[in-house]
């Protein structure tokens, strides 16, 4: 048979890994440029979340200047439809943006994560049970719902966050419930319990230390879906209360900043929800490339269509054939 | 046999989740702060009786079970999603006309998505590695990236001149000028033009990826390899193979995210003021318009388990070994 | 690319075409013609017993018809349906003489029998169906057509609002109606009211409703068997924006003719514009600040001393509130009736000035004193409360309350913004049954509909407890001269009541009063002859504006 050169299969199923060293995550950096491009994104925002407002050239809630001042030597960016300056909201509102995005990605890590390795550890009924619960929550249109919820809680930080997190517990829950199920039947797993190894010991020496890194992959995605989704539910106006990202666009539409030709109202943070996104897809992505090629979980797509089993002839970390279920 | 069972049982499973749909819809609106009766009362010339008439009229003074059965009742035997607070008017016949906007604008909005999203992601995959790959996988990975809201205010503050954008149509001038069928479309699909762009682009990106990476994997095929062994010209191989392939994939994954394309349209006739479900949604939460909310939530549910059941048989049929 | 390359081609050939395609209305030279007003106030539903929104009572008032209409001024009536009237001696009855041979639009007859069909109806139904109207007829305990033209109309105290009330009261066809004003009622609330079958609704106004689609238009077209002064144009559309944005983008681009209720922010664009023409006028919204007033009150009673709230409005800085918030495009407040009423505005209140001095020193001498971080202490507790902020308020709100904030910073009081819905937020008032028990601020507004005294003066009676009241606020004597006003005929005795009412209310202070609302609109310059009012050039105080509007 013909050899095949590498640049025709890479990133297919074909792909041959070497394996060398270190860490998983960290050999994702060390090989990939794309990583680290996607984790100088999101670090040049933390950063300026971090430092930005003890920086900010003026106040992010009172009006500094003319209302849609275009960007000027005092004003770096403009000022909004109120007056206020553009630069130091941005950089308050990365705050925000960035605590609800992280924060409502952990809770549906733990949530998900934790919903995910009690289905796929215990099986039966449990299993089905949880799996049907999510498949509920799955189906049900994310935004309405949002709004609605954030309506009956009301518009404080913590809420939304509760909010975005609980609509998107549901694919970390699939993911590692999928992971969780197929580690648990490697020979080793199985060898530790008919050695009469606690479940606690096997969860946590065993499972969790191989789940982890593709929790942490899913979570990064989730943080992007979870900046995206306070974005949307600020402009529908059941957002955060104060400044960030995603109402800086609603406030820019709500005072007419478009037919105003005041662009600079609205790129900046359009922008920036665009280049965090980018930076935790571009994170996300390759960490799940390099544990898994064939398992393309969450890949902007809810579900997997992934489900044609490749060739023998490679090596990756999984020897079970590629059963991905629909995800 | 095998795929009765499975077709059987994903009915079942898509009923069962539209009734849990239901009954959560129903359970959350009641739940909400304030009530429909007090918004409503606070009305020029209004009598202390009339809140109580409201009260009684909407059925709020009974308890929740019996509303629910009530509701339950009228939805399931009448098709009746109950009278519009608003305006006192059936819930089914206003929604209809909505979604019927709203479909229009989606459907060609996801066709165009589709459109540039296979062509992208096949140029991409045919030439792979190179420029156009790199052009094409970033502009996928930029425009999923931004905000849909974002993308129609660019939209807008660009095109704003040359394209109507708000609204669906100028019926004004197609009344008193006398407007024949062609000239209305013309006007609808010249509003449609930029929300059904942004829409577009916001959804191309996971396609254009996803048929890269199909056409990448059945690429690698062995049979594709043997074809060229043969010294079958490339174009063809791909086309005829890895092209075909990958449109499976694709379809179920349109099916999929269709149900959450209408949900997301809210944002774009937000932005555009289209007349749809999005806004009828977004106006009933302002108005405490329950019934309204209800059927407008009950409807985008049932269009994502319709999409999803869609989905779940074309996996099937793509891999028949796939176990529930 | 290939692909890429015609889409891109098509797009630009699309957007050539369509350049040549937004301009919409039409000119003639001086008659005729059509236009479309753009709105962002949508109208809910065309049936007057189920409708709450202006633009719905500004419908009627085109395609119904009123006994009387508001004169240009805003200040007196002229006749619509009714051509005279008068009143018996001891003010009990009205008889109006309505137009003879007057018919609706699809030929059957206009009488003064459809008037007291309407009236009787609302009468009947008061206590439930008609429930939204009865108001309108308060106090009137007969109505009659004693002839074709005849209408009398009778009360049990000599009323001194009954043109006022009236005029807000539209007259239905009978032969359409009374179908439904039969048995409990409640058909009359499930009638839809729109056009069918491509006929027009059945109007007796100077236009028909020819077509409606809900949340998108509603057609307007002349109606030639109108009784009073027929409209210049062929007909007008009214289509509703969802946003601003989409409003001001579509006038400016010629999508529509006008368009009313404009956004500060744009306004300094629009007037650049030379193809418009705009109009900034007085007008009758307002912003309030308001102070729960109601003795039920259980915490944070220090809210109730009047110090407390004379302070507070010294700590107000209303000239920045116009001018950042409102960016110029509105006054400042004073009292609940602004000169857009009229004679009804008593000028003699001015408002407090904005000083923080006075204003520390007020509380100094009240014995708040200041607390480790600055904020006062009253009763034990730090001077720290909740603003609950309707939704309604968003956008100028959200500035003004940021002012007001840093303003009582200055003074020692922290306040909180809680946004929240407006049913939300009316719920939190009216606390437990009712008795508005909980609340301590909010921010809302009110948007009287007409420049007459009755309604807003009637938001703080005691009797508004759970219905209009939203600041708590119960004064015996408020309400006796409320009364009293309401019977005084004489209308300088009558002006002097209400600015007594309007002092004792602005003394007690449960609504500081931020802001005035300016009326904003603006037209293109082919068109000339719309009549401006407080509400706008499509408003339910009168049929001149659209019926005067021409082609310039």
């Amino acid at each position: 048979m013909k050899t095949v050169e590498p640049a025709v299969v890479e990133g297919t199923a074909l792909e041959a890994r070497p394996s060398r060293g270190g860490h998983p995550i960290v050999r994702v950096f060390r090989e990939r440029p794309s990583a680290v491009l996607g984790l100088s994104l999101v670090l040049f925002f933390v950063l300026v979340a971090i430092f930005g407002p003890a920086l900010a050239p003026y106040s992010w809630t009172q009006p500094s200047g003319a209302v849609f001042a275009p960007p000027s030597a005092q004003h770096l960016l403009g000022t909004d439809g109120s007056g206020v300056d553009v630069l130091s909201e941005m950089m308050y509102g990365g705050r925000t943006s960035l605590i609800v995005g992280f924060a409502a990605a952990l809770v549906a890590m733990i949530v998900g994560g934790g919903i995910g390795l009690l289905a796929g550890y215990s099986g039966g009924a449990t299993d089905v049970g949880l799996m049907r619960v999510t498949d509920y929550f799955l189906v049900i249109p994310d935004l309405v719902l949002m709004i609605v919820i954030a309506t009956v809680f009301g518009p404080s930080l913590s809420h939304v966050i509760l909010v975005i997190g609980l609509l998107l517990w549901t694919t970390t829950a699939r993911i590692v419930r999928a992971q969780v199920k197929s580690i648990r039947e490697r020979v080793y797993v199985r060898r530790a319990r008919s050695l009469g190894a606690s479940h606690r010991r096997i969860v946590f020496q065993h499972i969790l230390p191989q789940v982890a890194p593709l929790l942490i992959a899913t979570t990064v995605l989730t943080i992007a879906y979870a900046i995206f989704d306070e974005s949307a539910l600020a402009f529908l106006g059941v957002g955060v209360p104060g400044v960030s990202w995603g109402t800086m666009l609603e406030h820019a539409f709500e005072r007419t900043a478009m037919t105003e030709g005041a662009w600079w109202a609205f790129v900046p943070p359009g922008l920036a929800i665009g280049l965090v996104v980018i930076g935790c897809y571009l994170m996300g992505q390759a960490i799940e490339d390099a544990l898994n090629p064939r398992l393309r979980v969450a890949h902007l797509s809810i579900r997997t269509w992934r489900i044609r089993k490749a060739p023998a002839a490679t090596t990756h970390l999984d020897p079970e054939p590629d059963r991905e279920e629909a995800v | 046999m095998r795929r009765t069972d499975y077709v059987i049982k994903r009915i079942f499973f898509a009923v069962m989740t539209v009734f849990v749909a239901i009954t959560i819809n129903f359970l959350l609106f009641r739940a909400l702060p304030g009530s429909a009766v007090t918004n409503f009362a606070r009305a020029p010339h209004a009598s202390p009786e009339l809140r109580a008439t409201l009260t009684h009229e909407f059925g709020l003074d009974q308890p929740l079970w019996k509303q629910y059965a009530l509701y339950l009742n009228q939805l399931v035997f009448h098709g009746n999603m109950g009278i519009s607070f608003a305006d006192n008017q059936p819930v089914t016949s206003e929604l209809a006309g909505k979604l019927k906007n709203t479909i229009g604008m989606v459907f060609v909005g996801t066709f165009l998505a589709i459109v540039i999203g296979v062509v992208t992601g096949f140029l991409a995959a045919w030439r792979r590695g190179g420029a156009v790959d790199h052009a094409s996988t970033s502009s996928a990975i930029v425009f999923y990236a931004l905000p849909t809201q974002f993308i129609g205010m660019m939209l807008i503050l660009l095109f704003a001149s040359v394209l109507p954008t708000a609204g669906m149509r100028n019926q004004v001038n197609a009344f008193f000028s006398g407007g024949s069928t062609w000239s209305n479309l013309k006007d609808i699909g010249l509003h449609m033009i930029l929300p059904a762009v942004t829409l577009a682009l916001t959804l191309f990106g996971e396609y254009t990826l996803v048929v890269r990476s199909a056409m990448l994997e059945t690429l690698g095929e062995d049979y594709v390899l043997t074809a060229r062994a043969k010294g079958l010209p490339q174009r063809r191989i791909v086309v005829s193979h890895a092209l075909r392939n990958a449109m499976l994939p694709i379809a179920t994954l349109v099916a999929l995210s269709l149900g959450f394309i209408v949900a997301g349209a809210i944002l774009v006739e937000i932005v555009f003021s289209w007349p749809g479900i999005g806004q009828a949604v977004y106006e009933a939460v302002a108005t405490r318009d329950y019934p309204m909310l209800q059927g407008a939530f009950l409807i985008l549910t049932l269009s994502v388990v319709f999409f999803n059941f869609i989905a779940d048989l074309l996996y099937f049929k793509l891999d028949p070994r796939i176990t529930e | 690319m290939r692909a890429r390359v015609s889409w891109l081609a098509l797009c630009a050939a699309v957007a050539v075409v369509a350049a040549g395609c937004t301009s919409g209305g039409s000119q003639g030279s001086g008659s005729g013609g059509h236009l479309t007003i753009g709105t962002t106030s949508n109208i809910d539903t065309l049936n007057p017993f189920v409708t709450f929104q202006q633009n719905s009572y500004a419908a009627f008032e085109y395609i119904y018809p009123q006994l009387v209409q508001y004169n240009d001024q805003m200040s007196d009536f002229l006749p619509d349906f009714a051509q005279s009237w008068k009143t018996s001696s001891d003010g009990l009855t009205w008889t109006f003489d309505t137009a003879p041979n007057a018919t609706w639009s699809d030929g059957q007859p206009l009488t003064a029998e459809d008037a007291a069909f309407t009236f009787n109806t609302i009468l009947k139904y008061g206590d439930g169906p008609a429930g939204n109207l009865i108001g309108g007829l308060a106090n009137v305990t007969k109505v009659e057509a004693t002839g074709p033209n005849t209408l009398v109309v009778t009360y049990s105290v000599p009323a001194a609002n009954v043109l006022p009330q009236l005029q807000g009261l539209s007259i239905l066809p009978e032969h359409v109606w009374s179908q439904y004003a039969t048995g409990d009622g409640k058909a009359l609330r499930q009638f839809p009211n729109v056009p069918e079958d491509g006929q027009p609704l059945v109007s007796g106004g100077p236009f028909e409703l020819a077509s409606y689609t809900k949340d998108e238009v509603a057609i307007f077209r002349k109606n030639p068997t109108f009784y009073g002064t027929k409209p210049s144009i062929d007909g007008f559309g009214l289509q509703y924006f969802s946003s601003d944005d989409a409003m001001v983008s579509a006038l400016r681009s010629g999508q529509i003719q006008a368009a009313i209720n404009l956004p500060p922010t744009a306004m300094n664009t629009l007037k650049g514009d030379g193809s418009l023409t705009v109009y900034d006028g007085p007008g009758l919204q307002f912003r309030d600040f308001i102070i729960n007033s109601s003795p039920n009150k259980t915490q944070n009673l220090e809210l109730l001393d009047p110090k407390v709230r004379m302070a507070m409005e010294y700590a107000i800085d209303r000239d920045a509130i116009v001018q950042t918030a409102w960016l110029g495009y509105a006054k400042p407040g004073s009292t609940i009736l602004p000169p857009a009423a009229g004679v009804w505005h008593d000028p003699n209140i001015q408002p407090l000035p904005y000083d923080i001095d006075k204003a520390n020193a007020i509380l100094d001498a009240a014995g708040y004193k200041r607390g480790p971080d600055g904020i006062r202490i009253a009763n034990g507790h730090p001077m720290d409360y909740t603003v609950l902020f309707a939704k309604d308020e968003s956008g100028a709100g959200d500035t003004a309350f940021q002012i007001i904030q840093n303003g009582f910073q200055q003074i020692g009081i922290k306040i909180t913004q809680r946004k929240e819905d407006n049913d939300a937020v009316n719920t939190a008032i009216l606390g437990d049954n009712n008795t508005y028990n909980t609340f301590d601020l909010a921010m809302w507004d009110w948007y009287p509909c007409c420049p007459v005294p009755d309604f807003i003066l009637s938001v703080v009676l005691c009797s508004q407890y759970g219905s209009w009241s939203d600041t708590g606020f119960c004064d015996q004597r408020y309400d006796k001269m409320y009364d009293q006003q309401g019977v005084t005929r004489n209308q300088a005795a009558r002006v002097a009541l209400v600015y007594s009412m309007q002092k004792l209310l602005y003394d007690a202070r449960p609504y500081i009063v931020l802001s005035n609302d300016d009326q904003l609109n603006a037209w293109s310059t082919g068109w000339d002859g719309f009549v401006e009012s407080s509400l706008g050039l499509f408003n339910n105080l009168s049929k001149a504006s659209l019926t005067q509007v021409h082609p310039a």
